[in-house]
């Protein structure tokens, strides 16, 4: 029996493991990955201050800093289920089943598709894919690549890849269909990169001034559309052409680019053909919440942070006795935001299960993870506020509803 | 071709690991030990991990961080083992799943 | 110009097409499309294509903030047979 359960060793749950751990809670925290960090592992990015924020670092700072606060950590083994039986939480997985006061269901996020003819072929992946392969595994996922979804993230990760002596062909856009109105459209795409770089013109342009001097905003400003893309860092970016297809037998050899107008459609006989090894697929990222649902949390659909989020409040509780939530499952944001929201949900166990006198630390820590927010170089998705302040206003209403004045 | 990246101008020269040997589907390949076994496939060359049960489509990684599945494999006769969670050992014996016989495939027409 | 169809549940291989005209012919919920089509019902559990399944039917659901339950399945991530009786691996 645990005091503390967290699923999950991203920044969220490791740095909850260590709050908690430290309040002299037994916790243990379990990740079916073989190294603890979660998507912080593969994070490499310039900071506007010109250090480099580096997810192997980092990661191994909190994995460090758990184990020394006394946390139990117990990688590659998968949940499969959790339950709550009287006052306990049963944590089901491959290996035992483990039984808790307070579970922490930090499992962060998984990717969205953006399928294309031939999207199944050895060679595809999605850019979190890429990312991992080359900078947790230093294996090139090939010589040469197309990444399919022009957003944020695919230039970060576009930009790693070239750092590590990988070749970046094009960043264009899927061809339109019904699942991806939104990333197939020149004009939206367009429009959310200028919102981006409105926001944080350091993250997207000073990483990438080694590379290349004119900024991305101005590019933008001056050819609008440009049917023959533009250059970000050196890498070919093209908003007026999208994939058809993806070709290629055993494993991919090349896409099928084709013109497309403004609003996305196609423009006939405007094929070409690129080679290339290997195709990221970037369509954003999204809470991965099943173990959450499989509990019988209620869930909210926001759109401001990425899609589904279990309901809960600013202590990281949720609906649900003894369930908590930290990190990415709550909304899509970056490594620094998990990681206090990690504090405050370690410290708001601690308190539930009894450690006295923490109610200024956790009203602190809840100040912190907006003053993390609001400094973030940029957001994943820009209304992010917005967002969290609707999970917010849902979660007074349960509050009211459930106790009549 | 993929390879391994040796240096980066950023995370450094790479760990130095143990060398190991494995066996997929049949051959004798070398890699690092404790790496994933994705990696390590990947740094050979080898992009097919596996054919659909159904279709017979061959199929890679995709995800690789262990939601998709689409990289499970049999490792020491061990079916479902997804290559990108699993760390390679020396001797590892790994097999890719291929096309199943399904019969009664058609069902789909008389309720979709 | 014409789309080439494509998959969208890897897993169990179910095109673009099928669920397009599954949802208009039916009128479907996500749950709905996912039982007639099994799309997101195969071995990954819908972590990949979930997101595509519920935007096709995104407009025929409920309106955006409200309060709902998502369905689904334990277990979350395959499991053999023995592990679920609580034996060995």
């Amino acid at each position: 029996m645990y005091d503390v359960i967290i699923i999950g060793a991203g920044p969220a749950g490791l740095s909850a493991a260590t709050t908690s751990a430290n309040e002299g809670l037994n916790v243990l925290v379990i990740d079916e990955y073989m190294k603890a960090g979660g998507r912080l592992l593969g994070q490499l990015y310039e900071e506007p201050d010109g250090t480099y924020w580096n997810g192997i670092k980092e990661s191994n700072h909190l994995y460090e800093q758990a184990r020394r606060s006394g946390a139990e950590i117990k990688l590659r083994n998968s949940v499969h289920n959790i339950e709550k039986s009287g006052d306990v939480w049963l944590v089901y997985t491959e290996r035992a089943t483990y039984e808790t006061s307070h579970l922490l269901l930090a499992t962060g996020a998984a990717e969205s598709p953006l399928p294309v003819p031939g999207w199944t072929l050895p060679g595809v992946m999605s850019v979190g894919a890429a990312q991992v392969m080359t900078n947790v595994h230093r294996v090139k996922p090939g010589k040469r690549g197309v990444i399919i979804g022009v957003n944020p993230l695919a230039a970060v990760i576009a930009s790693e890849l070239q750092m590590a002596g990988v070749e970046v062909a094009a960043l264009t856009l899927p061809q339109m269909n019904g699942l991806n109105e939104e990333a197939a459209n020149p004009k939206q795409v367009m429009n959310q990169l200028l919102h981006v770089a409105h926001m944080a013109p350091s993250a997207l342009i000073r990483q990438g001034s080694k590379w290349m001097k004119p900024s991305i905003m101005q590019q933008l400003g001056i050819t609008f559309y440009p049917k023959s893309g533009f250059k970000m860092w050196g890498i070919p970016v093209h908003l007026r052409k999208a994939v058809t297809e993806i070709l290629g037998d055993e494993k991919v050899a090349a896409v099928k680019l084709a013109t497309v107008k403004p609003n996305g459609d196609v423009i006939e006989g405007t094929e070409e053909i690129i080679t290339c090894d290997f195709v990221c697929i970037a369509g954003g990222l999204y809470p991965l919440t099943e173990l959450a649902a499989v509990a019988g949390c209620p869930f909210y659909l926001v759109e401001e942070l990425g899609g589904y989020v279990p309901l809960h409040n600013e202590r990281m509780e949720t609906a649900l006795d003894g369930l908590y939530v930290a990190g990415n499952i709550t909304g899509i944001e970056g490594a620094k935001i998990a990681i206090a929201q990690g504090v405050t949900a370690g410290l708001t166990m601690a308190s539930n299960h009894g450690v006295p006198g923490l109610e200024a630390r956790i009203d602190q820590s809840i100040k912190e993870i907006e003053h993390t927010r609001d400094s973030a170089p940029f957001h994943f998705h820009p209304d992010v506020k917005k967002g969290k302040q609707i999970v917010q206003e849902k979660w007074e209403e349960m509050m009211k509803a459930e106790q009549p004045l | 071709m993929s390879e391994r990246i040796t240096n980066h101008p950023v995370l450094g020269p790479i760990d130095m690991k143990k060398e190991v040997s494995f066996i997929f589907n049949g051959k004798i390949y070398k890699g690092y030990e404790g790496e994933s076994i994705a990696a390590a496939l990947l740094a050979n060359n080898i992009r097919t991990l596996r054919y659909h049960e159904e279709s017979g489509s061959p199929r890679g990684i995709y995800c690789n961080i262990g939601h998709c599945f689409e990289c499970r494999v049999t490792v020491n006769e061990k079916q479902g083992q997804r290559a990108c969670l699993t760390p390679l050992k020396e001797g590892m014996a790994i097999q890719s799943s291929g096309m199943l016989p399904t019969p009664v495939k058609e069902w789909r027409e008389t309720y979709v | 110009m014409n789309q080439q169809d494509f998959l969208v549940c890897r897993c169990e291989e179910v095109t673009y097409n099928e669920l397009m005209e599954t949802a208009s012919r039916n009128g479907c919920t996500a749950r709905e499309l996912k039982l007639r089509t099994r799309a997101g019902m195969g071995y990954c559990g819908g972590r990949t294509c979930r997101p595509l399944v519920q935007q096709i039917t995104k407009k025929l659901e409920q309106a955006p903030h409200t309060r709902v339950t998502l369905k689904y399945q334990p277990p979350v991530r395959p499991i053999s047979f023995g592990v679920l009786g609580g034996g060995e691996e």
